[in-house]
């Protein structure tokens, strides 16, 4: 390959790792926007979707209904987090919160791991999802351009619902302030109920486009995704939600941009470096790339 | 009715000389193990100790070793971490373990294996393949599993005889497992291959895609590419190099002896792995995993199962070899055992570091089945040594 | 029966008590000002009984029902909001945006078309600002705002916190203007204010708080001539 295309591709290939992280770091940032905690049990939804997908193969759902269902078993585990962990505890401080939200991710790697298996899961992903397609000189696997496709529709999903209905409109409200947007009479539960059940709902897109590349599920699958969603989304400055985009897409580069240039011998230390870069950023910009967002929260 | 009186005067002997546990009955034997139940090495130690049961229960039923001395399995959980694992080998230890097993990693077995190696215990690790761990932790530390480096050379060699010459190699810094393509590459390269080119991946990253751009553009081209990386790696790995348009055959290792890799579909086809075993029909394999069916109902779905069964097997040989269930007298015994018969393969411990001598199946993966390439001990000259 | 009941309502942050006896009443069509110093505990007394603060003592009755420790989002569904002191427009969402949400408690229909029609009428300068983005407004354009916002819950009755503050002269004049309007339009108010003049001028009746505690009221007349408002608030003598 020449010089060009090899650059071309590996641009293809942030896209598509950075547009992942983008999803996922969105996720995190919709509760934050609005509660002011990283929910580090976010991992644990794509984990979910990914066991839904497992046992929907498993009982023979039809193909077609799989994907509807394992966004929706999401976005009530979302949901479900909400209602049982967060709300009892409405009002605590963030840290309380976080801390609440690392417990939730314990109990649920000990269940899935004593209820489902220690031992992955396979998840046979139908072979048309495995191929790739020829644009010019350059190889685009389906997969890879699924999740650039997903990411974009995500986010196009996303913004559509955020302006125009009156739940999206809210949502970005009670970002700013939480208070006064119940002095709209809007209810302060309906309001942090869909901004768990948007992050289920990102959560499972990103899940299921985890599972579709690694093909199979682990109890243990969401620590890392959560870790690179959390560092995407400080990268963007914590609680935006175009930094969260723009910090996935960022951390994508760094790190196919450090995979290709680096010399063998310095590649072990990639992660290191990668972080580094990351600290640098930060240390210009403390609020990330695009500020944090600041509010009044509830 | 024999046993009461000895139990209350082992009761009574520990208050003596102020022990605070109490020695369990002097005709068990006492295994203990610190394996993780939970946390990121369940996936390995779980199965692992689904075979030690059925070992256990199966020699108990029978009356115990040699119809005599009875097994008594005391499990702690080490939760994946290297911190616990040595808390709970501690504890087992001073429980009177007369043999620790360790998890499935050679991080934490090497700190229990400390304690074991101290107190005079003979350890052995579920599944650590990593042949240095003996050579970390000193004379009575074991493996259980075919080397690291024993794999890789009876798969080097399979890639030469099947006419590779240009190999390129993916591994991990993030575990020694993850680095053995580095043992390949020894065997690879002296038996007249060549390495065209080898890159890290960080375990979990799931992107692959600068790897495989690396590959396409590799002149020469790689006609084999070989890898430790297991789930979701692997499977990660080798759907996005075939979606890249490259064909070349891929070999890997124990770590993706595992049901998601028969179940990748065509992207799969054709992977080679070396394993501890095969089943092939009426060998002892084949009749452990029939056992197992029917003691609970499921297949196996991993090696470890049977890894398991031949850790106990082991412990049954060396305290048959040494009519008794003191620990120094296990732990002499295991030196000397030669050829036991485990469900996958024959163990031999006599003359080895600690790393048995065990066969190594190379294994196809042929539409989402397994078929046997080739079963054999490697020549021992080409294994390369361990590196710590 | 008055619309809004305050019955010696205390509010605590934490261990600061805020509010000690704030007892208030405003019939319908009134417009009622409260008055005091900074720190007096007004503002604190108008989020309590919105339900934005816990109440610790007292009592709050609404249109014939008694509200106290309901829940914000119902009270306001009730007929009862406020616009907060230093305006808390939501700054990262365009005016039309803000009063699209300040619509949220009127369901879908055909109010809501009639609702913006008349808040254009009453704040002309939105009209032509529908799409800027909320934090761009000057300050009196700002609050504006958030009193349109305010207003598109259809209040029986609206609480003002301070909407005068900060703003220049004749914008604060046209606020004055605007509050005499939405009495015209059957909307009672209960206005906070440190421009006690003017407060008083448009007012009917009107209390003192001092201290967390009313410690005056009377008829707007009555506090104007008042000796204690004129040398505590209105610089005379
Ligand atoms: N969030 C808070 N935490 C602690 N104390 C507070 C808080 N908000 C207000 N206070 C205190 O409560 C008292 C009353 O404050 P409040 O804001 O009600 O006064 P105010 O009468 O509205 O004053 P201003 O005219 O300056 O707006 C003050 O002493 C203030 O410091
Ligand atoms: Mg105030």
């Amino acid at each position: 390959m020449a010089e060009m295309e090899i650059l071309i591709q590996q641009c293809v290939n942030a896209l598509s790792l950075g547009g992942t992280y983008a999803l996922l770091a969105l996720g995190l940032a919709v509760v934050f926007s609005v509660l002011g905690m990283i929910n580090f049990a976010h991992g644990e939804i794509l984990t979910i979707a990914g066991y839904t997908v497992f046992f929907a193969i498993v009982g023979n759902v039809p193909p077609i209904l799989i994907v509807p269902l394992a966004l929706l078993v999401a976005m009530a585990t979302a949901a479900l987090m909400e209602r049982i962990a967060f709300r009892p505890l409405r009002g605590a401080n963030g840290t309380t919160l976080l801390i609440t939200s690392f417990a939730v991710s314990g109990i649920l790697q000990m269940l899935f791991q004593n209820l489902i298996s220690t031992r992955p899961r396979p998840v046979p992903i139908s072979a048309s999802l495995t191929g790739a397609f020829n644009v010019g000189p350059f190889h685009i696997g389906v997969i890879q351009s699924l999740s650039i496709f997903a990411t974009f529709a995500m986010v196009g999903l996303l913004t559509l619902f955020l302006k125009r209905t009156m739940l999206g409109i809210a949502i970005r409200a009670a970002a700013v302030d939480f208070p006064t947007t119940r002095l709209m009479g809007l209810r302060a539960n309906r309001v942090i109920l869909a901004a768990f059940a948007i992050s289920g709902l990102l959560a499972g897109v990103s899940g299921l486009l985890w599972i579709a590349q690694r093909g199979s599920v682990d109890p243990l699958m969401g620590f890392l995704p959560v870790l690179k969603a959390f560092i995407a989304a400080i990268l963007g400055g914590i609680g935006n939600l175009t930094g969260a985009v723009i910090g996935g897409f960022f951390l994508g580069a760094i790190e196919i941009g450090l995979q290709a240039v680096l010399p063998e011998s310095v590649q072990p230390f990639r992660d290191a470096i990668a972080l580094s870069l990351v600290v640098l950023v930060l240390l210009y910009r403390p609020q990330g790339l695009f500020g944090a967002a600041h509010s009044v929260r509830p | 009715m024999k046993r009461v009186p000895v139990h209350i005067l082992a009761a009574g002997l520990a208050g003596l000389i102020g022990l605070s546990s109490i020695p369990a009955l002097a005709d068990d034997l006492v295994v203990g193990a610190a394996i993780s139940l939970t946390g990121g090495l369940a996936y390995a130690d779980v199965p692992a100790q689904k075979g030690m049961q059925l070992a256990i229960d199966e020699i108990n039923a029978a009356g115990g070793i040699g119809g005599k001395y009875k097994i008594e399995l005391k499990l702690k959980d080490s939760r994946s971490d290297p911190a616990q694992t040595s808390v709970a080998a501690q504890e087992l230890i001073d429980d009177g373990a007369a043999v620790l097993v360790t998890p499935c990693d050679a991080d934490p077995s090497i700190g229990a294996g400390q304690m074991a190696q101290a107190a005079g215990v003979a350890a052995f690790s579920t599944c650590a393949s990593s042949p240095s761990l003996p050579l970390a932790v000193g004379d009575h530390m074991f493996t259980n599993f075919p080397g690291d480096n024993v794999q890789t050379t009876v798969s080097a060699k399979y890639a030469i005889d099947s006419g590779y010459k240009n190999a390129y190699l993916l591994m991990s810094p993030d575990t020694s497992y993850t680095m053995l393509p580095n043992y390949f590459k020894t065997v690879f390269e002296k038996l007249g291959g060549k390495v065209v080119g080898e890159d890290n991946y960080s375990m979990g990253q799931q992107d692959f895609s600068a790897q495989v751009t690396k590959i396409k553009s590799l002149s020469p081209a790689a006609d084999v590419i070989m890898t430790g990386a297991y789930e979701p790696d692997f499977p990660a790995f080798i759907k996005q190099l075939r979606a890249a348009g490259i064909t070349a055959p891929v070999i890997g290792s124990d770590g993706i002896d595992s049901p998601t890799t028969f179940a990748l579909g065509d992207v799969a086809e054709g992977v080679v792995f070396s394993t501890a075993g095969f089943a092939a029909p009426g060998n002892p394999l084949d009749a452990f995993n029939k056992k197992y069916k029917a003691a609970t109902g499921s297949d196996p779905d991993t090696i470890y199962i049977a890894i398991g069964y031949d850790l106990v097997k082991v412990l049954e040989a060396a305290v048959l070899k040494a009519d008794s269930v003191d620990r120094d007298k296990v732990w002499a015994a295991v030196r000397e055992l030669e050829n036991v018969q485990g469900a996958t393969s024959t163990i031999t411990y006599k003359g080895t570091d600690g790393v048995p001598l065990r066969q190594v199946a190379l294994v196809k993966v042929v539409k989402g089945n397994r078929e046997l390439v080739l079963q054999e001990a490697p020549d021992p000259a080409l294994v390369p040594a361990p590196k710590l | 029966m008055p619309l809004l009941e305050v019955e010696s309502l205390a509010v605590n942050y934490g261990p600061i008590k805020a509010v000690l006896n704030v007892g208030l009443t405003v019939e319908s069509g009134e417009i009622v000002t409260v008055l005091g110093a900074n720190g007096a505990g007004k503002s604190t007394s108008l989020q309590a009984i919105v339900g934005l603060l816990p109440i610790q003592q007292g009592r709050v009755r609404f249109d014939g029902h008694d509200i106290t420790g309901e829940s914000t989002e119902r009270i306001v569904r009730r007929g009862l909001t406020l616009t907060p002191e230093g305006r808390r427009i939501f700054a990262p969402l365009t005016v039309e945006e803000n009063l699209r949400i300040g619509a949220a408690t009127q369901g879908k229909g055909g109010d809501i078309a009639a609702l913006w029609d008349q808040m254009m009428e009453l704040f002309p300068i939105l009209a032509s600002r529908r799409k800027q983005l909320a934090g761009t407004l000057s300050g009196g354009e700002q609050q504006q705002l958030a009193i349109a916002r305010s207003l598109m819950s259809k209040p029986k009755l609206l609480l003002l916190d301070e909407p005068s503050l900060g703003l220049a002269p004749i914008v604060v004049e046209l606020i004055f203007d605007l509050i005499k309007r939405l009495r015209g339009l059957g909307i009672t108010i209960l206005v906070v204010e440190q421009n006690v003049h003017q407060a008083l001028d448009i007012a009917d009746r009107g209390y003192v708080v001092s201290g967390g505690s009313v410690v005056l009221s009377g008829t707007a007349a009555e506090l104007k001539t008042s000796p204690d408002v004129q040398k505590a608030y209105m610089g005379h003598g």
